[in-house]
């Protein structure tokens, strides 16, 4: 090899690795967050479009893991389940990408049959081919992983498909949560661990929310606020308010937070900074926190 | 063709016991083997002391046995197929070792009869004991559905890596729930038993046990088919030898009309064909009567009584009021409910959660077998109401989901001592996240937000009792205290008439901010026996905010 092909070569190589990285692709890298008004289907779209589309994130022969909160038998009126329409829709998307297969999972509070049947999202991915939602109850499903940065927790056994390369993708849907005061994305990476339990009785809920985050890092979180449970969460039933919003990006912390200020919760407005386990997650470097930082594509469709 | 109807009849058991789940259509009587039992029928309505609608199925069979003959046991009972099936299979070669003095083991199904009709009418339901459709379901119920889960799920675990490289995600995410019972192998040494039986002779059960068959052969004598041998007969005996039932008698051209079960088996091996089975309305002759001593009688009735009397002497006749146990929604009330349940097992094998669980001995002899609930291992789910369904003799009521809902089995109550958050300052609201109905709420005490029960929101359905995430006894257990035990009418009204409301409505979590929720008087700090000894932190200078919020 000589030395002019050789610089050639790895000129070329570095060209490609630029051109390659979304960090250094123009116009995709320009948001941080897509807050997008309308209804769930066509929000949810543009909100993908905003961030530079689907395919920033699916590639061709890629394996997805959608992550809505399907925890409760409850229909989508309720808000304490992700939208069908939401899931449906960036499933599709993922498919459409050129996705090997997307699994929509969970690990639900309640009877898995049940919450498969009532929250509706079995039903609107019953068509697309590809799209898998299971409800995953028996631990044969999950695997360990050791978390080298947690505080409270040294490992924490998740889906196995988190462990093996899949794609990441959360889409919780806003709520309010006695314990954590509210639900958004970070707190809802709690369906994808098999002892769920642990965090309310063993450990302070908020350190080890974020410790979970230091591992589980989701590729995007698509927050369903279509509606919003502002209170009488997790569970519900309890005020539901339409904020009629998908918002999305690539920091959890960043969608969380422009979440929480979207509507009062129990009646009163907060900033992402008073949710103890986003300031965690925020002290720990794992994103953004305060708003004012952020560059937020907003749009009506 | 006798094989091929009992297989059909034994399929068909199967059928309606698999579609015994909460998703048993509304049409479809899932409990119908158990509905067409004329034993657990008057067993039922005898000890009941009234007639029970679903009951009188049973007359089917009865009407069907004058008509017939004892056929039932022939082709229809599902019991009588897997004997015949089971003795098929293991003692086929094997030289029965026979039984002397058979004449009066052949009474032993009339005592039986005495001694279990007799218990019913002093109030005891006892017939289940030996009653071969709640035999089976039980055995069905408890050993045979969990194992076929059990081979299933293993079978699935096995041929996992085989659906994952050929990329087939439900199959290798697939796993069925599996139902755990407490009284799985005693089920199993008493179905075993009665099979091992079969080694001193064939049918041991149905010749010298069944009470079903007991009652059948009372009638069966009146029956239209009746065995005939004609004069081609040459003694050789080959049918007496052979008949399942030992109906023939030592001259082979008698037959003893109670235990002939029509099997015509006899038919089929005579060499002479002098066998024939034609329709003769004439009434039986001498082998008709059923050889029962009066003594036999009379020390069976005796029987029957004394086990009616000593049921009812133990402490827990008297504590059937008070008693400890929460039953299936809609059960009527306890007395009443241990007369009429039959103990088949059929609830508890629809029950969507498994919550559903056999009592051995936790209700006293009057309760063996009959279902309670283990809100510890799994909750009554709101959606499913199947329990009542199912059951043939409607000791839990069928009700409709909106009537189920409002029968309050008990009543959730918080162990102050156990509790994360009362003992020990935890986060933990598992019970009020889980909670359907809302019943708990978390109320601002000593500085600290901590849960309570509304008893009046609570069914009782137990969701908080089986997560709650303290080790060994739940925090917070459901109780039996409150529940609506009705023979009749709505419990709709009931429950309203008792100001209950267990509407999923938005809770009162408003009022922890409206209530100004951790803003607690200093002179009020320290009140009470389960003072958290170190001071709650998470409310330091913001007394106005939720949890979670800082």
């Amino acid at each position: 090899m000589t030395r002019r092909k050789f610089l050639k070569t790895a000129a070329a190589g570095i060209a490609l690795g630029i051109a390659g990285s979304p960090s250094f692709s123009f116009a995709k890298e320009e948001y941080d967050l897509a807050a997008i008004s309308g209804e769930p289907a066509a929000a949810t779209k543009k909100a993908l479009e905003a961030l530079g589309g689907i395919s920033r994130f699916v590639k061709k022969g890629q394996r997805v893991v959608l992550k809505p909160n399907m925890s409760f038998a409850r229909t989508p009126e309720f808000s304490a389940t992700t939208h069908p329409m939401v899931v449906a829709t960036l499933a599709q998307a993922c498919m459409e990408a050129g996705a090997q297969q997307v699994l929509v999972l969970d690990h639900t509070l309640q009877r898995a049959e049940l919450c498969l049947e009532r929250t509706g999202i079995r039903d609107a991915c019953k068509t697309l081919s590809g799209v898998h939602v299971l409800a995953l109850q028996e631990r044969k499903f999950f695997g360990e992983i050791k978390i080298p940065q947690g505080k409270v927790l040294e490992r924490v056994e998740v889906f196995r498909e988190i462990l093996d390369g899949h794609v990441l993708i959360n889409i919780p849907v806003a709520k309010s949560h006695s314990a954590t005061g509210v639900s958004l994305g970070l707190k809802g990476l709690m369906g994808l661990i098999w002892d769920r339990e642990s965090f309310h009785s063993q450990y302070n809920i908020n350190q080890a929310i974020a410790d979970l985050a230091t591992v589980v890092k989701p590729q995007l979180t698509i927050l369903d606020a279509t509606r919003a449970l502002a209170s009488g969460g997790p569970g519900g039933p309890g005020e539901v308010k339409k904020p009629n919003l998908i918002i999305a990006g690539v920091d959890p912390i960043a969608v969380d937070s422009y979440g929480v200020s979207i509507v009062p919760w129990y009646g009163q407005s907060f900033k992402g900074r008073q949710v103890e386990h986003l300031l965690i997650s925020h002290q720990r470097g794992l994103g953004k926190i305060d708003l004012e930082q952020l560059k937020i594509f907003k749009e009506k469709v | 063709m006798r094989t091929f109807i009992q297989a059909l009849s034994l399929l068909l058991f199967s059928v309606f016991f698999i579609f015994a789940t909460y998703k048993l259509p509304n049409w479809l009587p899932a409990d119908i083997y158990l509905r067409l039992d004329p034993l657990l029928g008057l067993n039922a309505v005898f000890a009941a002391r009234e007639i029970i609608g679903r009951v009188l199925w049973a007359l089917v069979t009865i009407g069907a046995t004058l008509v017939v003959g004892r056929f039932f046991c022939a082709y229809v009972c599902p019991m009588g197929a897997s004997i015949d099936f089971l003795d098929f299979l293991f003692f086929r070669k094997k030289k029965r070792l026979g039984l002397k003095a058979e004449a009066s083991f052949r009474r032993a199904k009339y005592f039986l009869l005495v001694i279990f009709i007799v218990a019913a009418l002093t109030g005891l339901s006892l017939a289940f004991l030996m009653d071969p459709m709640a035999l089976l379901t039980r055995f069905y119920t408890f050993f045979i559905y969990p194992l076929v889960i059990t081979v299933i799920n293993l079978c699935l675990d096995l041929l996992r890596p085989l659906f994952q490289a050929l990329g087939w995600v439900s199959l290798s995410h697939l796993h069925y729930f599996q139902s755990v019972y407490y009284m799985t192998a005693i089920t199993l040494l008493i179905f075993g038993g009665i099979i091992a039986l079969n080694r001193l002779v064939p049918r041991f059960w149905c010749r010298y046990l069944c009470p079903l068959g007991a009652l059948l052969s009372l009638i069966s004598p009146l029956g239209l088919f009746k065995r005939r041998v004609n004069e081609d007969c040459n003694e050789c005996l080959k049918c007496q030898k052979t008949c399942p039932m030992g109906a023939v008698t030592d001259d082979p051209r008698g037959t003893r009309l109670p235990e002939c079960i029509q099997c015509r088996t006899c038919a089929k091996v005579c060499p002479q064909k002098a066998i024939t089975f034609p329709a003769s309305p004439s009434l039986g002759g001498e082998y008709s009567k059923v050889d029962f001593s009066r003594r036999g009688f009379v020390y069976s009735l005796a029987g029957g009584l004394g086990a009616g009397f000593l049921a009812m002497q133990t402490p827990f006749a008297l504590k059937q009021s008070k008693h400890q146990l929460i039953r299936p929604p809609g059960a009527i009330p306890e007395t009443e409910f241990l007369r009429t349940c039959i103990r088949c097992g059929e609830c508890m094998k629809s029950c969507l959660t498994n919550t559903l669980q056999p009592c051995f001995w936790e209700a006293g002899f009057s309760g063996l077998w009959t279902p309670k609930m283990d809100p510890r291992l799994a909750p009554c789910d709101q959606n499913c109401y199947v329990c009542g369904k199912v059951c043939p003799t409607q000791a839990i009521r069928s009700l409709s989901l909106e009537e189920k809902t409002h029968a309050k089995v008990g009543t959730a109550i918080l162990r102050k001592e156990m509790c994360l958050v009362w003992a020990e300052n935890k986060i933990c609201l598992i019970c009020d996240e889980i909670c359907p109905y809302n019943a708990i709420v978390f109320r601002p005490v000593e500085g600290y937000r901590r849960p309570v029960v509304i008893a009046s929101k609570c069914n009782g359905c137990g969701f908080c009792e089986q997560r709650c995430p303290v080790k060994g006894d739940s925090a917070i257990v459901v109780v039996p205290n409150g529940e609506i035990r009705l023979k009749e009418g709505s419990y709709i009204k009931e429950a309203k008439k008792l100001e209950l409301d267990f509407k999923p409505d938005p809770g009162d979590d408003k009022f922890i901010l409206e209530e100004s929720g951790f803003k607690v008087e200093d002179s009020k700090k320290g009140e009470g026996s389960f003072t958290p000894k170190e001071k709650p932190q998470p409310q330091k200078n913001q007394p106005n905010k939720p949890k979670g919020f800082l």
